[in-house]
């Protein structure tokens, strides 16, 4: 039920379905790699002030969470991103660790979805 | 929308790695070639040194983000027609709008829908196809500096009314000639008859876009437009006709026959565009204008005139050209008589 919640499951199953098994595996690793790196650089861009850095790599997250059904992530990636569009990061340290600790349980997700048969 | 769209060589351009796999599979399954960009600087390197039928772009990008990509592809002649399809959420459609306007052919909304992407890139890899098309066949029929000018300008192609100059000019007795001499030199005939005639079109701008046997119509004014169409039609003719005459000089000397050509010019309002089959397909005119200059062409014979004008075209041109008064003449095709003047030849304009 968990996983439900996380991760989208029709837009999950369609995806397997149209990509193949195989790719969509690939894919989820990919993503889980590259959203945790994505991150990562979040935190360095609220370190730095760099409030346009910040609104693009949030607009990233955003749009492949949407791609694998991650439909929650991609809307706090979204408040993120509008946060970066208004120049003033002084409320983002907080809603960047509550995407951080939602990125971790769509990873989860995507893990146990990726090794079912 | 058909399902075998012909495969294109497209590239895709976003800085998420994911969006890229997920693109580049849908697009590999559809049975297309891709190569990616992770940014718009990225994008134009591949540009520099590939071709590419369509280009996916992503709108922020880090680096060089979409709107810059689309600035420097209306920067380049070469770029300028690969359709560029958007990639963005379904939020940015400001940003869609303002892609559209700096040249974007079309857009499609992250998470890309399969059915959507096969749609898009079709229509956009046939609209990349037929723009091929026409600029093979402007180069065609227009020499090198035409087609240069008309891609400078931008194509304004699709049927519309013009005001132009529309020319037909033939050889005098050509059957005739054909039968007293073999077959390849008729041919070798033609073709410098045919490299002549083109030189002094093109030369005042004019395009030839039919030719047929001994024959051709040319149009002044369209595709490319010139402000003083009928002016540059008779320079051309006289040019014709000087040409013509030093061909006659090359031939007298090597004992081959002579040739005559009439020319027939009108000018006013034609209906302009491309007509014809998706596999074949001229740039061309219709309408009076045209009648009348095939017209007064056919009449030439029977006026004993090598340039005969017609009245809108004499109106138009500088006083640097002289012209006689044939006065009104009844050409076939015409209900009432029209005033016909003839251009004489030698003149220097």
């Amino acid at each position: 039920m968990q996983a439900q919640l996380v991760i989208d499951p029709r837009t999950y199953r369609q995806l397997k379905e149209q990509m193949g098994a195989d790719f969509v595996r690939e894919l989820v690793e990919t993503y889980c790699h590259e959203t945790g790196r994505l991150i990562e650089q979040l935190y360095q861009a609220l370190a730095a002030h760099d409030s346009a850095a910040f609104a693009r790599l949030a607009h990233s997250i955003k749009s492949s969470s949407a791609s694998l059904g991650a439909l929650n992530l991609s809307q706090q990636a979204r408040q993120l991103e509008l946060t970066g569009q208004t120049n003033d990061l002084s409320e983002a340290g907080p809603q960047l660790e509550r995407l951080s600790s939602g990125f971790l349980k769509v990873k989860r997700c995507l893990e146990e979805l990726r090794d079912e048969p | 929308m058909s399902h075998n769209t012909s495969p294109g060589r497209l590239l895709v351009v976003d800085d998420n790695k994911v969006n890229r796999l997920l693109l580049g599979r849908g697009l590999e399954q559809q049975g297309h070639r891709v190569a990616f960009a992770e940014n718009g600087r990225q994008a134009l390197d591949m540009l520099a040194h590939n071709n590419f039928d369509l280009i996916l772009l992503d709108i922020q990008m880090p680096e060089m983000d979409g709107y810059q990509v689309l600035e420097k592809l209306q920067e380049k002649l070469e770029w300028r027609d690969i359709p560029v399809i958007v990639t963005s959420a379904l939020e940015e459609l400001d940003s869609v709008v303002r892609c559209i306007e700096m040249g974007a052919e079309d857009y499609l909304t992250k998470p890309v829908n399969p059915v959507l992407l096969r749609a898009r890139i079709g229509a956009g890899l046939e609209k990349k196809r037929l723009r091929d098309q026409q600029r093979e066949l402007v180069r065609r029929f227009a020499t090198a500096e035409v087609a240069q000018d008309l891609e400078e300008s931008g194509f304004a192609l699709g049927g519309r009314f013009v005001e132009a100059t529309v020319m037909f000019s033939d050889i005098r007795g050509f059957t005739t000639l054909a039968e007293a001499q073999s077959p390849a030199d008729t041919i070798d005939l033609l073709n410098t008859y045919y490299t002549l005639m083109f030189e002094a079109i093109s030369g005042q701008g004019g395009v030839v876009n039919q030719m047929v046997g001994d024959g051709l119509m040319a149009i002044f004014g369209a595709p490319l437009l010139l402000p003083r169409h009928a002016e540059q039609a008779v320079r051309a003719a006289l040019e014709m006709i000087e040409m013509i005459d030093l061909f006659n000089l090359d031939q007298a000397a090597t004992s081959r026959p002579l040739i005559h050509i009439g020319i027939g010019i009108a000018s006013g309002t034609v209906i302009a565009g491309y007509t014809g089959t998706q596999r074949r397909a001229t740039y061309t005119c219709v309408g009076d204008t045209v009648n009348l200059a095939a017209r007064l062409e056919a009449y030439t014979k029977i006026a004993g005139q090598s340039i005969l004008i017609d009245e809108s075209t004499r109106q138009s041109l500088s006083a640097a050209i002289q012209t006689s008064d044939l006065g009104l003449a009844q050409v076939t095709g015409k209900v009432q008589e029209v005033r016909i003047y003839a251009v004489p030849t030698g003149q220097k304009a």
